[in-house]
């Protein structure tokens, strides 16, 4: 049974290729082969135009991103190039900080160098004046001293010296450096108030012991008019009636100098004129410790 | 080494003189001699070197003038740098001073950093 169906599909077999094609079968296949190689190639050609297309795209989509890394790059070497300005702005402002310190502090120690200069000056001045005022038991010489000073050392151009005469309740001119001393007038004092605004400051600084020293630039006289004291009483009085002309006004040393020669030059006038006339011997160092005790 | 120099001051009046050697004593280096008036200083200046002179003009026996002119004849001091001190008012002398062969003036009232700045331009001194 097995070998029978076996036979017949042998059979079978044979006979399928035994089969001649027909020519319309070949035409047939023919066309259909044509057909399938037309539309093979046109595939292909569809296909390569897609690469082709893909192909341009691609190129165009590289370029456009090289140009956009192209210019990041350059973004990036800007940034990198602003932040080292900004660094350096950063630098420079730090050190304009520290000039503008230092320059702070080189004016502060100007200004302290110039205070310092001046009191320096203020010192030395009142240390000659003070030294040149007791330098001399002459009163001649203490009176040309106390001139000196204030010519030299405050540039005046013209002064006058007043003592007080107690018996006949005057101030009478002494001295004189400037101006004529006989063209100095005697002042009469506790009487109607003169009417010569020289000779009533003079008067008003004897009597209240308060001294007058013009403030900034000097108006009319008297530029400053200071009391005499010694041993707390007032017993006369120095006048300043006009200053060099490049002189303006008095400076803090010259204030200085007035009180010194306030407190201390009427003392040395009279001691130079008690020890000058008194005719007394040296004291002898017994006479001086008792004096002391 | 430090250079010493020396300074002859000219004065007659004793307080200006006091005032011009302790405004000279801040100058380090600088070793003042006084003399009181244009005779003492030119016997000073016999006896010794001075690298600068600072005189009064006004000065009995001799005054400052003199002086200018007699140290500029003097072949040893003749280079010697000479400030003279003038007062308010006197421009002819500073003048006469100045064409005698003076270097520099300073007016009076004095000012210190003023005669120490002079002196150290005249001696060329470092600040």
């Amino acid at each position: 049974m097995i070998r029978f169906r076996s036979m017949a599909a042998k059979k079978a077999r044979v006979n399928r290729r035994g089969d001649a094609p027909t020519p319309v079968k070949k035409d047939d296949l023919k066309q259909k082969r044509d057909a399938f190689l037309q539309t093979f190639f046109k595939r292909g050609a569809a296909l390569t135009d897609e690469l082709v297309a893909e192909n341009k795209r691609l190129r165009s989509q590289i370029e456009a991103l090289e140009e956009e890394g192209a210019s990041l790059r350059t973004q990036l070497a800007s940034d990198n190039a602003i932040r080292d300005l900004l660094r350096k702005i950063g630098q420079l402002e730090r050190e304009k900080a520290r000039l503008l310190s230092a320059v702070h502090d080189q004016a502060d120690i100007s200004s302290r160098f110039a205070e310092v200069e001046s009191e320096l000056e203020s010192f030395a001045n009142l240390y000659v004046a003070s030294s040149q005022l007791h330098a001399s038991v002459e009163v001649r010489a203490v009176v040309r001293n106390v001139r000196e000073l204030l010519m030299q050392l405050v540039g005046v151009r013209s002064l006058g010296i007043y003592f007080v005469d107690d018996a006949e309740h005057h101030l009478v001119p002494i001295a004189s450096d400037g101006v004529d001393l006989a063209a100095l007038p005697k002042i009469a004092l506790r009487h109607a108030a003169p009417a010569d605004t020289v000779a009533a400051a003079i008067e008003r600084t004897f009597l209240t012991g308060v001294p007058h020293v013009a403030e900034g630039h000097i108006g009319a006289a008297p530029a400053a008019c200071v009391p005499l004291e010694f041993s707390n009483r007032v017993i006369g009085a120095i006048v300043i009636y006009a200053l060099l002309g490049h002189k303006k006004g008095f400076v803090a040393v010259d204030r200085e100098l007035l009180k010194l020669l306030e407190t201390q030059a009427g003392g040395a006038i009279v001691s130079a004129y008690l020890l000058e006339y008194a005719d007394a011997p040296m004291p002898t160092a017994d006479a001086l410790r008792k004096a002391c005790a | 080494m430090t250079p010493q120099y020396t300074c002859l001051v000219v004065e007659d009046s004793p307080m200006m003189r006091q005032l011009l050697v302790l405004a000279l004593s801040r100058v380090k280096n600088l070793h003042v001699t006084e003399a009181d008036d244009g005779v003492d200083g030119l016997r000073k200046l016999a006896s010794g070197k001075f690298d600068i002179i600072l005189t009064d003009i006004n000065m009995p026996i001799m005054d400052g003038l003199k002086l200018v002119k007699r140290v500029r004849s003097d072949p040893a001091h003749k280079d010697v740098p000479i400030i003279v001190v003038t007062t308010e008012g006197s421009d002819e002398d500073r003048e006469r001073a100045l064409q005698l062969g003076a270097n520099a003036y300073i007016t009076k009232p004095i000012q210190a950093p003023q005669v120490i700045a002079k002196v150290r331009s005249l001696l060329k001194m470092d600040v």
